[in-house]
């Protein structure tokens, strides 16, 4: 046994918990979390059925916490896991699994097959085993603090950007500030428009906010590659930047793992409450819609669609707020099928997009979520996540698929009145 | 009227019809335009150069620019290459010059917006910083475009 399958497999033994024990005891093999995976629907290959992605850690699981196994290993009855299994579990782990949690929630005794997962990927990450593209995601956090290289001068620049464009002032280490506004990677590097939309909503909302330096990306690639340490050290710096600057509230960008981090595991995972609440930007849009504080005027009359999230809809049960949005903004909203909380995945989520090598597996997921929009056919696509976003647009292009996508923060802010931002631009002339 | 100013940039701007805002756009754009080696986008910006446009022409160059739009994209968890965020930027001002207009949509000023994000990125690309004088360099193209209106 090589030390990194040594380590690998001691690692798999010590994430087996009690969950995890009951939810392998309880498994009836009915299939039916096959049929909840785009990966198998779209391929019909067995393989990517989701109990079946976890084979290496059931044996592990039976040949070390079960008498019948621990007799049939010590007779070497027993298959033991090895470095060339776990290397080609590899595309079954992440490749071929967004973390979605589809499986999750249709499996009819309970197994929570996204955490089972999520612990595999654990054992997979201290083996060697992740994806170099998810392994260089996880070296540039440690080493920059982002998964995407993005450094403070990159953000400053974008603020710049911003702030010429919207005519409104974004402000940085804002010492008791009501909200801290959390950005990931893509939407520094691919949508500055969302600094702007945030911009534009929180002046006419009339709420104080503000960036941190310390702490900008919420990104937390920890969670992505399976590595629970890395995901601690990511979330203390948000925690920190929060506790500096006194906020109340933290808010989750339009990414989806960033808000599962940090919203379900981030205090769990320092070992203490937090001082700050954490909410998703859709939450917060949501408030201040109820309270009245998100007047916008005109509506788009074109066939609009949303696409949910699954961090957001499904694990986070965000659900009707982005509904109440769009309804807002948009004369001609449509649903599509299995919309909210049983909505598809867009094919790239828990950092699947990052993987090259599954470019090809990912579109023909994709296929999924095309004969959703082909039941509508929207004139355009909304959604919640920089990530899906772009996963869409690719899939959407590969099959020559005319919808643009747009963000529901940024299609928001666009109907705010200029009279909204007027005096800021002004001050600026 | 002298440009002084992103507020009177954006105004004079929105005063232009389509064509001339096409015209504009593709004048920030070309400024920018040696940071990607597309020939889709390089296309487009060129179409909207000479003016006047068939509608299956524009269509067909817009198709050209959104696909190297597209390709571009940094993909989540991937490390940044400066230079290919700025080459995606002026993918993102190519589209914008040829692009169907949507009410209330300005599009020169998108097209700005993108060419002053493709510098940056070229400066963070090359350690230069990012401190550019894109915005004044516009102001001046707008100023020259205009004068070219008045005499014509």
């Amino acid at each position: 046994m090589s030390a990194s399958l040594d380590k690998g497999v001691r690692v798999l033994k010590e994430v087996i918990d009690a969950p995890i024990a009951s939810y392998f005891n309880s498994c009836v093999h009915c299939g039916l979390c096959a049929e909840a995976c785009l990966f198998y629907t779209e391929t019909g290959d067995p393989k990517y059925t989701p109990i079946h992605k976890l084979e290496p850690l059931r044996r592990i699981y039976e040949q070390e916490y079960t008498l019948l196994g621990r007799v049939k290993k010590r007779l070497g009855l027993s298959k033991p896991v090895t470095d060339a299994e776990l290397a080609e579990w590899q595309e079954l782990v992440y490749n071929s699994c967004t973390l979605c949690g589809r499986c999750s929630v249709v499996c009819p005794v309970g197994n929570d097959i996204v955490y089972m997962v999520r612990k595999f990927r654990e054992g997979m990450s201290a083996s060697g085993n992740a994806p170099e593209g998810i392994k260089g995601a996880a070296q540039r956090t440690i080493t920059i603090g982002s998964p995407m290289g993005v450094k403070l001068p990159a953000v400053k620049a974008q603020m710049k950007h911003v702030e010429d464009d919207t005519g409104i002032p974004i402000p940085l280490d804002a010492e008791g500030a009501e909200y801290m506004v959390m950005l990931s990677s893509m939407e520094i590097i691919n949508f500055p428009e969302y600094l702007g939309a945030i911009a534009k909503i929180m002046k006419q909302a009339g709420k104080t906010w503000t960036l941190c330096s310390t702490a900008f990306e919420a990104t937390n690639a920890g969670m992505q590659i399976g590595n629970s340490d890395l995901a601690r050290v990511i979330v203390s710096r948000i925690v920190d930047g929060a506790e500096r600057l006194k906020v109340k509230t933290v808010i989750s960008p339009e990414c989806g793992h960033a808000y599962t981090a940090l919203r379900w595991e981030g205090a769990n995972l320092v070992g203490r409450p937090f001082t700050f609440e954490v909410k998703h930007i859709i939450e917060v849009l949501g408030e201040f819609q109820a309270q009245g504080l998100l007047k916008t005027e005109g509506k788009e009359t074109d066939r609009l669609t949303f696409h949910d999230p699954c961090q957001l809809a499904r694990r986070g049960g965000v659900i009707h707020q982005q509904r109440s949005l769009m309804n807002q903004v948009a004369a001609n909203f449509v649903e599509m099928p299995d919309a909210g909380f049983m909505n598809w995945c867009c094919g790239g989520g828990g950092g699947a997009s990052a993987i090259e090598e599954g470019e090809e597996l990912r579109l023909e997921a994709f296929k999924k979520k095309k004969s959703q929009l082909d039941a509508v056919k929207p004139d355009r696509l909304v959604t919640a996540c920089a990530n899906c976003r772009i996963v869409l647009e690719e899939g959407l292009e590969h099959y020559q698929m005319d919808i643009p996508v747009v963000g529901l923060t940024e299609m928001l802010a666009e109907h705010i009145p200029d009279t909204a931002t007027k005096s800021a631009e002004q001050q600026g002339a | 009227m002298t440009i002084h100013n992103d507020a009177e940039f954006k105004a004079a701007l929105a005063g232009l019809d389509t064509a001339g805002q096409r015209r504009a756009a593709a004048r920030f754009v070309e400024r920018v335009l040696d940071l990607t080696a597309d020939g889709r986008v390089k296309a487009a910006v060129a179409g909207a150069l000479r003016g006047e446009l068939a509608e299956t022409d524009r269509d067909g160059l817009f198709q050209g620019a959104n696909t190297a739009r597209v390709e571009s994209f940094t993909q989540c968890g991937r490390e940044t290459d400066w230079h290919a965020q700025a080459g995606h930027f002026v993918a993102k001002g190519a589209v914008a010059c040829v692009k169907a207009p949507a009410a209330g949509e300005n599009l020169a000023w998108d097209a700005a917006m993108h060419a002053r994000m493709a510098r940056t990125c070229q400066g963070v690309a090359s350690g230069a910083g990012t401190e550019t004088r894109e915005a004044e360099a516009q102001y001046t193209l707008l100023n020259s475009l205009l004068e070219e209106q008045l005499k014509a």
